[in-house]
Parts: structure tokens; C-alpha cells; sequence
């Protein structure tokens, strides 16, 4: 009798510790931003392993997209002059991405605007409204058409084109964090909440609720310490795009990031934000530039011809919802309390 | 007499996997989204084992009982959880029979080992998800245990009133 | 028959009830306001740590670079020294999960703890 009870508790021991849910949180600074990945898996060790994993994907990741490096495939590009240039798989693979959502969005995104934002300035000491001559002179050059893709990671940029990865860059690397996950050991991150700034990766299994998903709130763009919804997920990534994240004031008005690639001025369509969920997290990063940028009316238009699930916040407080959203997440709205009306 | 005993034991331990399976008729899922929580209906055996043969023989049955239909249909949690549920159900029950017949009856008895039962089930599921967060649903088995040991307490002392009509003890 | 009820099985009944009744209430002023804690990171390293209570009631001045006010549950930036402001201008910070992070000054401030209604918030 009591050796079977010793049997018992030693099973009991050995099956305990291994149930265990561990987790661990890497954060880091990188492009230009804050990041922090959780992940959780079936111990500490290997949930650490991953997460730091992540943070160094991210980090060897930086340099293939950034085109203020001067030791960057970027750099190198933008100022080649209209050469012809190699540049790393990385590189090649996220400009083909950029054109290819480009194409898509017919140029509402746009990797090509570097010399608009370069132009206004934004988020620099000297952010200003520029003469609308230096304007249509910095517009001259935007056009994804100018990007020639070569094959063989050969790139040429026309008529004095200059690239800017910045648009789909973090969800480039949410992208690759996801594939990283799958490919760890099994039962290392069964589950992991990647946040890359503004964009949110939610991969696998949520262990802290019940069915598993991850809850991502929308923010209110007056506040955005607070939200307005929430989308649960699994295995998708939200990303938002809003005019409160980068701006400045000039005569008392606000100049926001998000231009139009076809007047060179911020987009002024009467959108707060625009997040769309996706289970391509550089997909989502394009379509909600783009989004921004149609505007409601277009971007609605847009969204229900090609099945994306998005969330547009308008400036008179006023929140759509394309048919998408019921399958790509559950939705809930949450923002009569903050004045928001859900328009659906 | 040993042989008995253990025989009496055998069949004892295949009743309560029987009712471990007939338990899975119930979708308790529904309403307490804790995968391997159970109703429980297998302290029908323990009750009346702690009542005809031992404390000791009771625990075997138990073992078993957890062990085989585990093997039979569950997961480690089901294991788990069962064993916990299992083990405090037996401690309240042996306990409470002490007093049996002066303070209460068996239908308390029951009672309290159903209730003691899920107490078990869900610090087992405290302890292996490690999140408190089940707790929230013990209230609601809590509840369910009073109706639920009701029933197999009268079903035990049924049993057990035949068993004295055909003599069955000794 | 041994079902005859006695009053010890009201008591045991009525114990039973009485429990799942009080960890009602329990989990309900829980769930008001689970464990919750401010982290006050800067250059990737946790510089402060603190649980936030009714009670709490604490200013973090870091170098004057930026002015951390914890008050109460929630904890918020006050000021930073850092041109976009963009860590002021997050507000105050109630739940686990939400974060503003000062970009210029790589001083991040986030809220911990048990799970609440949200994982993250995408702005």
C-alpha cells in the first residue's frame, strides 16, 4: 500500500513540474521604437531562448530595412544615383513585399515617399509646412514604379526614386518573429504576444485565458492609453495606423504623418485611425497606410472588394467595421463610454 | 477472507470506471470551461468502501480508479484533477463518517465529499495552470455539489440497505 | 435506510453554500482590482518596481529627465524633457498591459500583472 501511494506522489511530482506554463519577456529598443515579446512555453529556459531569439531576429533584421544606416542596403540604394545595386535576401524580399502592396493599394501605400517625409520633417526639430514648389518637386520622385526589381536581390531605383521601408518594416519583422516561433523546439513557445510598436503579433496560445486568444484593445485616439475595442485573436497581427502617433503643430493646425503620395500633404480624410487584422503582419502594416490614405468612403470600398478586416475610427468619433472582422476576430466594441459610436 | 476482500475491491474499482465513463455523458464543459473537471459520480464507490470495507481498502479503490480511467480515456490534467478531487473527497468522507448517524447523515456525508471533491479538482487546476483564474468557476461546482451529493448519497444508502437484506458482509 | 436527514447535514449543506456564496464575493472584489504593478524601465534596465494600492501615492523623478507619478492604481508620465512627448501625451495608465514609452530618453513605463480585460493595445 505505501509503495503504491510513493508510486502515485512521485507521478504526480514528475507530471506537475511538467505542466508547468513558464514565460519570459525580452524588451528592447529597435527601429526606432519600443519592443517587448512575451513568450510562454513549458519552461523558463526554452521560453527565454525563444523570446531572445526574437529580439535578435529583430535586430539583424534592422539593418536590412533602415535607410538611415549609412551601412545599409538602403543607403547604399538611395544614393547609387539610379545604379543598379545588390542588396541582402532580406532586403530584396521586403521590397518586393512593399511593391507588391503598392501595386495592390494602387500606390495609397507607397515605399517611395522618403523625400516628402524628409521634406516636412516630421518628428525632427525642424518639422515645418514646406513651399508647395519644394512640395511637387519632392512628389516627382514618388512613384513605386521607379523601383526596379531585377531578380538575383538586384535593385534600381528611376527617376531619383528613394526608398523607404518604414511602412511595412515592423510588420516585416512580425512576420519573421512568427516564422522564428514555429520553427522552436516543440512545446518552447506554445504561445507568445509580439509587440513591435505599433504593430501586434499574437502567435499561438494565449495560456492566461480561457479558449486561448489574445485580447488587443484598439486605442482611442484622443487617449491612447485607453481603447475603444477590442479584437481577440490567435495567430494574427493587428496593426494600427493614426494621425496622433507622429505630428506636429504649425498656426495652429496639425500636420500628422500619414501623406498622400498624390497631393504631398498628410492624408486629410477625416480618419483617426485605421487597424486592420491580418494573418500577414506586412500586409496589415501597408493596408492601414493605405487605408488612412483613401479615406473611409474608398478604404470601406477597398476592404469589402478584397476581404480585409478593418477598423476605421473617423475624426467625429464614429467607428466602422468591414464584414471581415466577424471572421478574422471577435470583436467587441467598447467606446460609448468614451463617446464613440459604432456605425455599424 | 483476504480473497473476498480483494475481489470486493476488484469490482468495486471496475464499478467506478464505469461511472467515470457514464460521468462523460455529462457535458460539464459547458458550464465550467475546465477541460478534465468532472461530476464526480464515481464517490458513489468510495462512499460506500469507506462504509463496508476500510479507510485503506477505500484509498486502493480510489487509486485505481484515477489511474485506470486515465489510462481509459483521460489526459494527465483529467488524471490530476481527478486524484486531487479524489484524495480531499476521501479525507472529508472518512472524517465525516466518524460522526455519521449522531451529527449527520449519509446524505451529508455525500455532500460534503462532493463538495470536497471539486475543492480538489480545482486547486489540482490552480496548481498545474498556474493561474488562479479557475477558482472563479469553484462557486458554481460548489453549488452543484449539493444536488449532485444528494443523489449519490441516496443512491449509496439505497445500495447499502439491500446489501443488509441478502446479508452481503459476511 | 441512513438518508434520514439529521441537522448536521443542514449544517454541512448549509457550509457547502456559504462557501461558494463568500468566494463569490471574494473573487468579486478581486476581480476590482487584481495584483497590479508600475515598472519603470530605463536603457532596458527595471529601475523601480512597485505595487500599486489605493495607497499608492509616489513620484519617480528620473534625473529629471522624466517625472513619474504613481497614484492610487494608475501611474502616469508627468512630464520628460524629450521633444515629441509622446510618453506624456499616453495618459494615465490603469491596466496590465498598457505602456508609454519615452523614445528619445529609452525610458519605458508599464503596468504589470494579472491578466486583465486586455493583452495589448494597438495604436
Amino acid at each position: 500500500m505505501k509503495r503504491v501511494l510513493a508510486a502515485f506522489l512521485l507521478f504526480l511530482g514528475l507530471t506537475g513540474c511538467a505542466g508547468r506554463q513558464a514565460s519570459y519577456t525580452a524588451d528592447f529598443f529597435a527601429m526606432d521604437t519600443f519592443m517587448s515579446v512575451s513568450v510562454y512555453g513549458s519552461d523558463e529556459d526554452s521560453a527565454q531562448q525563444a523570446a531572445v531569439a526574437c529580439e535578435q531576429e529583430v535586430n539583424t533584421l534592422e539593418p536590412a530595412l533602415s535607410r538611415t544606416r549609412e551601412d545599409s542596403d538602403l543607403y547604399r540604394l538611395n544614393h547609387a544615383e539610379g545604379a543598379v545595386c545588390e542588396v541582402s535576401e532580406d532586403t530584396y524580399a521586403a521590397i518586393e513585399a512593399a511593391v507588391q502592396y503598392a501595386a495592390f493599394t494602387e500606390g495609397a501605400f507607397d515605399p517611395t515617399m522618403a523625400p516628402l517625409t524628409d521634406l516636412w520633417g516630421i518628428n525632427t526639430e525642424n518639422a515645418h509646412v514646406p513651399a508647395q514648389a519644394e512640395i511637387d518637386e519632392a512628389l516627382s520622385h514618388v512613384g513605386y514604379e521607379n523601383i526596379q526589381l531585377l531578380g538575383d536581390n538586384q535593385v534600381q531605383l528611376l527617376g531619383g526614386a528613394q526608398l523607404d521601408l518604414g511602412g511595412i518594416g515592423k510588420g516585416f519583422a512580425t512576420d519573421a518573429v512568427f516564422t522564428l516561433l514555429t520553427q522552436q523546439p516543440e512545446g518552447a513557445a506554445t504561445g507568445a504576444l509580439v509587440q513591435l510598436g505599433g504593430n501586434i503579433g499574437a502567435f499561438g496560445e494565449n495560456p492566461a485565458r480561457d479558449g486561448g486568444n489574445w485580447v488587443v484593445g484598439v486605442a482611442d485616439p484622443d487617449n491612447n492609453a485607453e481603447f475603444v475595442a477590442t479584437a481577440e485573436v490567435r495567430d494574427a497581427s493587428v496593426v494600427t495606423s493614426g494621425d496622433y502617433e507622429r505630428y506636429f503643430e504649425q498656426d495652429g493646425k496639425r500636420y500628422h504623418h500619414i501623406f498622400d503620395p498624390k497631393t504631398g500633404y498628410p492624408a486629410d480624410t477625416g480618419l483617426r485611425s485605421v487597424t486592420v487584422i491580418d494573418e500577414n503582419s506586412t500586409r496589415a502594416d501597408a493596408l492601414t497606410t493605405a487605408l488612412f490614405v483613401m479615406g473611409l468612403d474608398d478604404g470601406l470600398a477597398f476592404c469589402a472588394e478584397n476581404n480585409i478586416a478593418a477598423v476605421f475610427i473617423t475624426s467625429d468619433k464614429q467607428i466602422y467595421t468591414t464584414d471581415a472582422v466577424a471572421s478574422a476576430c471577435t470583436y467587441t466594441f467598447l467606446g460609448e463610454e468614451k463617446g464613440y459610436t459604432d456605425a455599424q | 477472507m483476504k480473497a473476498k476482500r480483494l475481489t470486493l475491491c476488484g469490482m468495486l474499482t471496475a464499478l467506478a470506471v464505469v461511472l467515470s465513463l457514464v460521468e462523460r455523458l455529462f457535458p460539464l464543459d459547458a458550464v465550467v470551461p475546465v477541460p478534465g473537471v468532472k461530476l464526480g459520480l464515481a464517490n458513489v464507490v468510495t462512499l460506500f468502501a469507506l462504509t463496508r470495507l476500510s479507510a485503506r481498502d477505500a484509498l486502493a479503490v480510489l487509486l485505481c480508479r484515477v489511474a485506470l480511467s486515465s489510462l481509459l480515456m483521460g489526459s494527465v490534467t483529467a488524471f490530476l484533477f481527478s486524484l486531487f478531487g479524489g484524495l480531499l473527497s476521501l479525507t472529508a468522507m472518512w472524517l465525516l463518517l466518524r460522526v455519521e448517524g449522531r451529527f449527520c447523515s449519509f446524505l451529508g456525508v455525500s455532500v460534503a465529499g462532493a463538495a470536497a471533491h471539486n475543492i480538489g479538482q480545482i486547486v489540482a487546476a490552480v496548481l498545474w495552470m498556474q493561474t488562479g483564474a479557475v477558482v472563479a468557476y469553484l462557486p458554481v461546482l460548489l453549488v452543484m455539489s449539493v444536488p449532485l451529493g444528494l443523489v449519490t448519497g441516496l443512491t449509496c444508502s439505497v445500495v447499502l440497505s439491500h446489501m443488509q437484506k441478502i446479508d452481503f458482509n459476511e | 435506510m441512513r438518508s434520514r436527514l439529521k441537522w448536521g447535514d443542514f449544517v454541512i449543506i448549509g457550509a457547502v453554500l456559504a462557501l461558494a456564496a463568500a468566494l463569490t464575493a471574494v473573487l468579486a472584489a478581486g476581480t476590482q482590482g487584481g495584483r497590479l504593478y508600475a515598472e519603470v524601465w530605463q536603457d532596458n534596465v527595471l529601475v523601480e518596481r512597485v505595487a500599486l494600492t489605493d495607497a499608492t501615492d509616489r513620484t519617480i523623478d528620473l534625473d529629471g529627465h522624466n517625472v513619474i507619478v504613481l497614484s492610487g492604481k494608475s501611474a502616469r508620465m508627468e512630464s520628460a524633457d524629450c521633444r515629441d512627448q509622446v510618453c506624456v501625451r499616453t495618459g494615465t495608465l490603469t491596466r496590465a498591459g498598457q505602456v508609454a514609452v519615452c523614445l528619445p530618453n529609452r525610458v519605458v513605463l508599464k503596468i504589470v500583472g494579472e491578466t486583465g480585460e486586455i493583452d495589448a493595445i494597438v495604436s
